[in-house]
């Protein structure tokens, strides 16, 4: 199964190097639309409003977007059975009540994150039901807003530090070391997470990935910038967050 | 015509012309024909010559009456005589079974006992119908309830036997009566048997010996004014804290729109009641209670509706059942074939039933298995598995989104034989890869599961858009035990009505005929229905379809409360409902109804063997335990008819119940046992239940016999049938026809007519 995530994060690698390259820093456009709920798996990435706004059309959430969840549902789809769409994937606000359809989602840029009254609820009740959120993207002190904006969706939640032995770090790659490096600030990733219950034995219902940014990661896994073993580490993290996510 | 107008004009009754040979007795037959056609050939010739002056029309008329006078004279002068088999007089015995037991205590004829009958027609030698038969007949009395004994007079009847079995009584009347000759039984009964035993047997043993049965029903074959809980249904067995559900049907007569209050009590305690609205006479009006199976062990459950003003019967308005409840963790192996948001929401569903077992195996990439909560390391490690012995350690299975080429044609028998012969529940959910979807037609699973399935599909079915159906249960759901998703019927019925459609991606063909279907779906408000949720029984066990794949969305949709349960009941009482009943390889049950104190218990057992492979010649011992704790070992014996089954009884001489395990010796230490099954030994009240007199039963048995059913108010021609009957040492009786009333009446009618015609037509 190794050889087989690294040769495919290798071939993508090599065979869009060159295009990938010159998009480093563009802008996606985040207009496109959703595609209806039809059962099968779908990658859903959570919008919210920027603290500050836009800044020169960047929202923050839309980081990595589209490239990074196009590059992980194909890995996804290779390594598992897993049936994703592979060209399409869903932009909700934590108030749609769209995202009760799918009980996976991806939030990125924390340290931006605000949060409406209505957003607040609607991911506590989407947390509490049974969603599984993955928040990435976000260094240093961004963990305060973070931390606080939890804090307002699910008010008795106790963030706790993981470490390897976790189960979803064996659902489906097994995981035995969690030295990560930040892809541009080089500091240590460390893994928190947010237990149903604040129970450790229960369902694990948020997992973050602090000082660390896996939709980087795989977003250009393919272009050569970053080294194939390390895009690989965080396809594995991301596998396993969508195995856990969906049978635990 | 009735009876006795038959007799006066023909002078005797029909049933002697049904059995007697008609002939004529005249000594010179033929002078007499001889005689009587040149009469008649005079007579034409008189009326047809010419020169009358008469018209035409009248000497028809005239001319066929005189021939039928004429006629009707031969008729008599040839001396008819019916060739009738009687009895000889005091050559035969006749046995007469009178039925002692309590529902002949019920005051329905005439405001007494049905016993009275008993007492006025054979009280004593000289009663009304025992002299008469004794004039003819050898008289032999048997008193007859569980058993039959002979007794001198009905005088000695006590009628406080706690069964009727009829088929008993007339295989031991026959015994007792020997190889004399014997005129027939006759059987005095309200007809109310209550065993287990098959009465065709006995009847075709008394029709080889050609011994009619004279069949005397007492009693009124409906009962005026009378309230019955007539049968509750309910499962043998349940899971702790599972919602049991009762069907309770209650019939009445006299009552009806009579509202009444129907209590179930669990130990002395009231836990359930219901007003009940009495229906229409004879009706049955179906009762759904339900309770909350709260402690474990045998519970045994009271029924009561309290007696009713000048209600004739009141002991049949209490009725008794008792449900084992397990407090035992029930294992189902959860297959997927890959990973879904159903598997993570049913598994979260009954996290907290400590009585459930999800073992997960979900393949999420080609030979790569997650496996969730499984008891040790090796459980599924080797894959699906592989031998009946690994396979039948489960008790229910659910297959998700598994294609059938999956697994090996041998797989796919054994989940089959899991199903028919293991006694499992099996579970299909909806998915790409499930049903004809996953090509399951034309395999061994399809023939298991309750709907049909296309044998081939589409190749882009499995990728077909998903259809969203709104779902409705059914008429059945009603009294379902899955389908009960709210606290009463009325919420459970309104919560149906709210909850999010789901959606499926299975195309599902109509019902196999036996299945029962639970949950329908429909698309859009004009939208054709299919197949949500069907079960059938299959072999020892049952299969189940839900074809569709997100009922999580009960649980996880927008518009559900975050505390709401629906999803997690819905899934509790359907994994409850998929390992019901599921047997070990050892089984044991008490067969036949109740048992009253001093009865014998008989024992049925099913032995097999970890495979489910039926054992024969085992040494195979009942470990019975008495309500005061004595044990007691009874052994089983291979019955040699069918494969794996064994027989035994005890004698029951405690009230209370009696607790019993089937136990296989296997090599010299090894030991096999069965669950506990329950005896609940009690004083019967089943001769009150059913108890209006079954007049369809006796005349059944007198037709089927030659003999004759009678009311207690005709019974008094029962000595001259008898004396007909053809059983025993009989002689061969003339019985002359020619002085027949008929016969006079006729001719003088006749003459009288052609008379009047005469007058009328001035003939004369």
């Amino acid at each position: 199964m190794m050889r087989k995530l690294t040769f495919l994060a290798f071939a993508l690698a090599t065979a869009v190097n060159h295009a990938s390259a010159q998009r480093r820093f563009e802008r996606p456009p985040v207009d496109a639309e959703n595609i209806p709920y039809d059962g099968r798996f779908t990658f859903v990435r959570i919008k919210f409003t920027p603290l500050s706004g836009s800044q020169w059309g960047d929202v923050k959430w839309n980081h990595d977007y589209p490239r990074g969840e196009r590059n992980f549902t194909r890995i996804l789809s290779e390594v598992g059975t897993l049936k994703p769409h592979l060209t399409a994937s869903n932009i909700l606000t934590l108030d749609d009540p769209e995202l009760f359809k799918y009980p996976i989602a991806y939030l990125c840029e924390p340290g931006f994150w605000t949060l409406t009254e209505k957003e607040a609820r609607g991911l506590g009740d989407y947390l509490k039901k049974g969603g599984f959120l993955i928040v990435d993207d976000f260094v240093g002190n961004h963990w305060m807003n973070f931390a606080a904006r939890m804090n307002e969706a699910l008010p008795d939640a106790r963030l706790v530090q993981l470490d390897s032995s976790h189960a979803i770090f064996d659902s489906f790659f097994h995981i035995e070391s969690l030295d990560f490096d930040h892809p541009n600030f080089g500091v240590k990733a460390e893994f928190w997470g947010i237990f149903e219950d604040n129970d450790p034995k229960k369902r694990l219902m948020v997992i973050v990935n602090y000082n660390n940014d896996i939709g980087d990661y795989w977003e250009w896994s393919d272009t050569g910038f970053i080294p194939i073993q390390i895009s690989n580490e965080a396809y594995k993290l991301g596998v396993n967050y969508v195995i856990y996510g969906m049978t635990r | 015509m009735s009876e006795s107008v038959f007799e006066f004009l023909f002078k005797y009754r029909p049933a002697i012309f049904q059995r007697g040979e008609l002939t004529f007795a005249t000594p010179n037959l033929p002078t007499v024909i001889l005689c009587a056609t040149a009469v008649i050939v005079i007579a034409v010739l008189t009326y047809s010559r010419g020169g009358w002056k008469t018209r035409l029309g009248d000497r028809l008329v005239l001319g066929a009456a005189r021939l039928v006078i004429l006629g009707l004279v031969l008729f008599a002068l040839l001396r008819p005589t019916l060739i009738v088999s009687a009895s000889v007089p005091q050559r035969n015995l006749v046995g007469v079974l009178i039925d002692d037991s309590r529902s002949m205590r019920i005051a329905d004829v005439d405001g007494k006992p049905r016993s009275s009958v008993a007492t006025r027609l054979f009280g004593a030698q000289d009663s009304a119908l025992f002299a008469k038969l004794s004039e003819r007949f050898g008289v032999r009395v048997f008193r007859f309830s569980r058993d039959a004994e002979r007794v001198a007079s009905a005088s000695e009847l006590t009628f406080a036997g706690r069964r009727t079995e009829i088929a008993t009584a007339l295989e031991h009347a026959v015994q007792a009566l020997g190889d004399a000759p014997v005129a027939g039984i006759v059987l005095l009964t309200d007809g109310g048997d209550n065993s287990a035993a098959r009465i065709t047997d006995s009847l075709l043993a008394l029709k080889a010996r050609r011994i009619p049965v004279f069949t005397v029903g007492v009693g009124e074959e409906h009962l005026n004014r009378d309230v019955e809980i007539s049968r509750v249904e309910l499962p043998r067995s349940v899971l702790l804290g599972s919602s049991l559900l009762f069907n309770v049907l209650v019939t009445q007569r006299g009552f009806s729109g009579d509202r009444v209050k129907l209590q179930v009590e669990d130990g002395g305690r009231i836990v359930a009641t219901e007003d009940v609205t009495l229906g229409e006479d004879g009706a049955t009006t179906p009762v759904r209670l339900r309770v909350s199976a709260s402690e474990p062990g045998p519970r045994r459950f009271r029924f009561r509706i309290a007696p009713l003003k000048s209600e004739q019967i009141t002991q049949n308005n209490d009725r008794e059942a008792l449900v084992v409840v397990r407090d035992e963790r029930e294992k189902i192996l959860y297959v997927e074939g890959e990973p879904r948001f159903e598997i993570k929401y049913l598994r979260r569903a009954v996290a907290g039933d400590s009585n459930l077992q999800v073992v997960g195996f979900i393949r999420t990439a080609k030979d790569k298995f997650l496996r969730l909560d499984v008891d040790d390391a090796e459980e599924l490690a080797a894959g699906f598995p592989k031998t009946r012995e690994e396979l039948f350690k489960y008790r229910g299975i659910i297959l998700g989104s598994m294609e059938a080429s999956f697994f090996t044609h041998d797989q796919l028998r054994m989940l089959a034989d899991f199903v028919g012969e293991r006694g499992g529940g099996l579970l299909m959910l909806g998915g790409a890869h499930a049903f004809a979807e996953g090509g399951y037609g034309g395999t061994p699973l399809g023939n298991v599961l309750p709907v049909m399935l296309p044998v081939s599909t589409d190749s882009d079915s499995a990728d077909a858009a998903p259809v969203e159906l709104s779902v409705t249960p059914t008429d059945a759901a009603r009294s379902h035990a899955a389908t009960q998703i709210g606290a009463t019927e009325r919420e459970s019925a309104d919560r149906w009505k709210t909850l999010p459609p789901l959606s499926t991606v299975n195309r599902i063909g109509r019902l196999k005929p036996g299945a029962t279907s639970l949950l329908t779906g429909s698309t859009g408000s004009a939208g054709s229905r299919q197949v949500v949720l069907a079960h059938q029984r299959y072999g020892r066990g049952k299969a189940i379809a839900l074809a569709v794949q997100d009922s999580w969305f009960w649980q996880m949709h927008a518009d559900i409360p975050v505390d709401d349960m629906t999803h997690e009941t819905f899934w509790r009482q359907m994994l409850r409902w998929l390992v019901s009943d599921v047997s070990e390889p050892v089984s044991i049950v008490a067969e036949g109804g109740e048992v009253a104190p001093g009865e014998t218990v008989h024992l049925l057992a099913e032995v097999r063997d970890s495979a489910y492979l039926r054992v024969n010649g085992g040494e195979v011992v009942a470990r019975v335990t008495a309500p005061s704790g004595t044990p007691i070992d009874v052994p089983l014996r291979w019955t040699v008819e069918r494969d794996g089954e064994y027989r035994g009884s005890f004698l029951a001489e405690e009230e209370g119940a009696y607790s019993v395990r089937a136990e296989l010796k296997i090599g010299d230490t090894g030991t096999a046992l069965s669950d506990t099954a329950f005896v609940p030994v009690a004083e019967s009240q089943a001769e009150f239940f059913d108890a209006a007199m079954r007049a369809p039963l006796l005349q059944r048995i007198a037709r089927e016999t030659g003999g004759r059913f009678y009311r207690p108010d005709d019974v008094g021609r029962l000595p001259e049938d008898l004396s007909l009957s053809q059983s025993g040492a009989t002689v061969l009786e003339q019985k002359e026809l020619w002085d027949m009333p008929a016969i006079f009446l006729l001719l003088s009618a006749l003459v009288g007519a052609e008379w009047g015609y005469r007058r009328y037509r001035r003939l004369a």
